[in-house]
C-alpha cells in the first residue's frame, strides 16, 4: 500500500502563557490507517499535541496540514476528527444511548440508523444493555467504554484517543487493546493513542513517538524503540534498561565495567565516551567464572513471570536482571550476554545524527 | 454528631421558622376567612374571583413575566461574559454590589434621572429625539424593576456557567455542532438549574413588588402587592388582603414546584 499522509505537524510550536512553551517546534507525519502512540511521562505535551489536531486550541507557530489542506483555521465541529477525551467528557444531562448517539444526531441520521450503530457500538465496548442508564450511574471504567463508543460510532477519519484505558482493570484493559487494534484494523481509522503506559504503547503501535519536554525524542515502530533507544531518556523511559558509562575503543569494540566486549556498533569517534544499554531480560545469570562479568545479588523479587534481581559489579555500576532462574541473595554471579544485545547511545544525538549514522553503516556494509 | 447535639443546632433555626414563618403564615390563612366586622365568611375569596381582582391577578402576572423575562435576556448573557474574563470575580462584584443599597434608594434615584429634567431628558434632547414622559409608565416601572432584580437572575446563572465542564464544550464541537447547536443541546441545559433558579429569585418577588409601582408607576399600575398593602393599610379590610395574601403563598408553592430540580426521567 502506498503510503499516505493524513497529518502533518510541520515545525508546531505551543506557549499558553507568552513564555512558557508546551511544545517546541514539533514536525511529525501522521499516515492513513496506521496506529500511533503518544508516549511520555505526564505534562509532556501530548494531550496539547491532540488538541491541536482536534481543533480545541490554536499553534503559537507553524503549521498544521490534514490531507495536505492548512487546517490551522478550520473549527473543531469541521475537523473529520474524533476525540477520546482523558476525562471522559460524557454529557451528564443525556443517558447513555443519547451520549452515544449524539454525533450522529447533529448529521442528522436517520432513527433507525441511529439505532443500530448506537446498539453496535456499545456492543463493541461490552457495554450492551447500558443505554438507558444515566452516565452518574456508571463506573469509572463503564464511562471510559462510553467515551470510546461515542467516538467510534462516528467512524471519522482519525481517531485521537488520550488515555482511553487508563481507568479498566488489567483484564478488561487487556481485552479492550485487543479489540481496539482490531477495530482500528477493520475499519481502517487512523488511531492517534495518548499513554503513558509503555508496555501498552509496545503492545498495540505501527509507531510510536516518544515525547519528552514538548519534543519528540524518538519516533519509529515498536522493536526499533525498544531495541535502539536513542538517548538515556528514551532507554529508560522504554522497559527498564541497565545504563552504565563506557567508551566505545573503534568500531565493534566497547569498553565497560572496566573490560572490553565485541559489539556490533560502529561510525563511532575512537575512544569516544557513550553510555551503554543492556537490557534486564538480556542479561543471563550462569556460575561466577564463566560470566563476562562478575556481579553481586543485592536484592531479588519474584515478579511472576521471571525473578528480578538488583546486582552491583565491583565499579558499584547497578545491573537489573530479569531470570527464570532463582539465585541467592548476597552470592557473586556471573552475568552472561551476546554481543547483539549491548546498544551503545551516543552522548547528546539527536534522531536525525542517529539515522544518518544507522543509514552510512547499512551503506558500508552493503559495499562490503 | 448523635441525634441530640443534632436537635441543638436546630433549634434555633426551628424557633425561627416557627415564629417568623409558620405563625404568620397560619395568621394570615385565619384572617382571610373574617370579613370587616369579624364574621367567618368565605366572600373574601369569592370576591378575588371577581373582573376586578382577576385583571389585578393578570396584570400582576404579566408585568413579574415581563421583568423575569427581561431579566433573563440580559443576565445570560453577561453571566456567560463574565465567566469567560479574566476578573470573573471583579466584575460579578460590580453585579451584584447595586443589590446592597437600599431599595428605596436607589427607586429615588430613577425618580431623579427619569423626571421631567432628569438626565435621561437632557440625554434625549441632545440626541434629537426631544423630552418625553418618561416616569409613570409601563416602561419605566419594567426598566426599574428589570434593574433591581438582575443581581439575582445573574447570580445564579453564573454559578451553574461557573460550573459547567469546559471540555464538555469541546467535546460537543468534537462531535461537529456549531456553536450555536452546543449552546442549545449542551451548555442551556447544564445551566437550566440555574435558569429555575433565577426565575424563581426574580418571578415570585415581582409578583408582589409595591413600593416601585408607587413611585416609578405612580399607581398606574396595580400589582398583588400594592393591593395587600392597600387592604392592610388605607382600607383596614385585613380579611381581604390576607386572602390576596394566601392566593399569593399558594402561587409561589406552584412556582417552586414548578421550576423545582425534579429528577430527570429518560428522554
Ligand atoms: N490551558 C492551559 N494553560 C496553561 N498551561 C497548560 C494548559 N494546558 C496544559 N498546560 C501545560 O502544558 C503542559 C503539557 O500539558 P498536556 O496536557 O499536554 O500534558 P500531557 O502530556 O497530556 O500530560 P498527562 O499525561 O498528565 O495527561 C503541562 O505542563 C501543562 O501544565
Ligand atoms: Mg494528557
Amino acid at each position: 500500500m502506498e503510503k499516505e499522509v493524513i497529518i502533518r505537524f510541520d515545525n508546531v510550536t505551543k506557549r499558553y502563557d507568552s513564555d512558557t512553551v508546551v511544545l517546541d517546534h514539533v514536525s511529525f507525519e501522521i499516515e492513513r490507517g496506521k496506529f500511533y502512540t503518544l508516549l511520555g511521562p505526564s505534562g509532556c505535551g501530548k494531550t496539547t499535541i491532540l488538541r491541536l489536531i482536534a481543533g480545541f486550541t490554536e499553534a503559537s507557530e507553524g503549521d498544521i496540514y490534514f490531507n495536505g489542506k492548512r487546517i490551522n483555521q478550520v473549527p473543531a465541529n469541521k475537523r473529520q476528527v474524533n476525540t477520546v477525551f482523558q476525562d471522559y467528557a460524557l454529557f451528564p444531562h443525556l443517558n447513555v444511548y443519547e451520549n452515544v448517539a449524539f454525533g450522529l444526531r447533529i448529521k442528522k441520521v436517520k432513527q433507525a440508523e441511529v439505532d443500530r450503530r448506537v446498539k453496535e457500538a456499545l456492543r463493541f465496548v461490552n457495554l450492551s444493555g447500558y443505554e438507558n442508564r444515566e452516565i452518574t450511574e456508571m463506573s469509572g471504567g463503564q464511562r471510559q467504554r462510553v467515551a470510546i463508543a461515542r467516538a467510534i460510532v462516528n467512524e471519522p477519519e482519525v481517531i485521537l484517543l488520550d488515555e482511553p484505558l487508563s481507568a479498566l482493570d488489567l483484564k478488561l484493559r487487556t481485552e479492550m487493546q485487543y479489540e481496539l487494534r482490531d477495530l482500528q484494523k477493520r475499519l481502517g481509522i487512523t488511531f492517534i493513542f495518548v499513554t503513558h503506559d509503555q508496555e501498552e504503547a509496545l503492545a498495540m503501535s505501527d509507531e510510536i513517538f516518544v515525547l519528552h519536554e514538548g519534543r519528540i525524542e524518538q519516533s519509529g515502530t515498536p522493536t526499533d524503540i525498544y531495541d535502539e533507544p536513542i538517548n538515556r531518556f528514551v532507554a529508560d523511559f522504554i522497559g527498564e534498561s541497565n545504563i552504565v558509562p563506557g567508551k566505545m575503543i573503534k568500531d565493534f569494540e566497547v569498553e565497560f565495567a572496566g573490560k572490553v566486549f565485541e559489539c556490533v556498533d560502529q561510525g563511532l569517534n575512537p575512544n569516544e565516551s557513550v553510555e551503554v544499554v543492556i537490557r534486564p531480560e538480556d542479561l543471563e545469570i550462569t556460575s561466577w567464572d564463566k560470566g563476562k562479568i562478575q556481579v553481586k545479588v543485592d536484592s531479588q523479587l519474584f515478579r511472576g513471570v521471571h525473578y528480578e534481581m538488583l546486582c552491583y559489579d565491583e565499579a558499584k555500576n547497578e545491573w537489573l536482571v530479569h531470570s527464570t532462574k532463582k539465585a541467592i541473595v548476597g552470592e557473586e554471579i556471573g552475568l552472561n550476554f551476546e554481543p547483539e544485545a549491548i546498544h551503545v547511545m551516543r552522548l547528546g544525538e539527536t534522531e536525525e545524527e542517529f539515522d544518518k549514522r544507522l543509514e552510512s553503516y547499512q551503506e558500508a556494509r552493503h559495499e562490503q | 454528631m448523635n441525634s441530640k447535639t443534632r436537635l441543638f443546632y436546630l433549634l434555633p433555626y426551628v424557633l425561627w421558622i416557627g415564629l417568623f414563618v409558620v405563625t404568620p403564615i397560619l395568621l394570615v390563612v385565619y384572617y382571610s376567612f373574617f370579613d370587616l366586622h369579624g364574621n367567618f365568611t368565605f366572600a373574601n375569596y369569592e370576591k378575588l374571583f371577581t373582573f376586578v381582582y382577576m385583571k389585578m391577578i393578570a396584570s400582576s402576572f404579566w408585568y413579574a413575566f415581563l421583568i423575569t423575562v427581561f431579566c433573563l435576556l440580559i443576565a445570560y448573557p453577561a453571566a456567560y461574559f463574565i465567566t469567560k474574563t479574566k476578573y470573573k470575580q471583579l466584575l460579578l462584584l460590580l453585579v451584584i454590589l447595586p443589590s446592597w443599597i437600599n431599595l428605596l434608594l436607589k427607586a429615588y434615584a430613577f425618580l431623579g434621572i427619569f423626571s421631567t429634567y432628569g438626565a435621561a431628558n437632557n440625554f434625549l434632547e441632545v440626541v434629537g429625539i426631544g423630552a418625553q414622559q418618561i416616569l409613570f409608565t409601563d416602561f419605566s416601572f419594567v426598566f426599574v424593576s428589570v434593574y433591581i432584580f438582575i443581581p439575582f437572575m445573574l447570580l445564579p446563572i453564573f454559578n451553574a456557567l461557573d460550573k459547567l465542564n469546559p471540555a464538555l464544550i469541546d467535546a460537543s464541537r468534537d462531535l461537529g455542532a456549531s456553536a450555536w447547536t452546543t449552546f442549545r443541546k449542551v451548555v442551556f441545559p447544564l445551566t437550566l438549574s440555574g435558569v429555575k433558579s433565577g426565575v424563581q429569585a426574580v418571578f415570585i418577588p415581582a409578583l408582589s413588588l409595591f413600593m416601585i409601582t408607587r413611585l416609578i408607576a405612580g399607581n398606574r399600575v396595580i400589582t398583588l402587592g400594592t393591593a395587600i398593602e392597600q387592604h392592610f393599610l388605607v382600607t383596614q379590610d385585613w380579611g381581604m388582603g390576607s386572602a390576596i395574601a394566601v392566593f399569593l403563598i399558594i402561587t409561589m408553592f406552584v412556582i417552586m414546584i414548578v421550576t423545582g430540580t425534579r429528577k430527570r426521567g429518560i428522554q
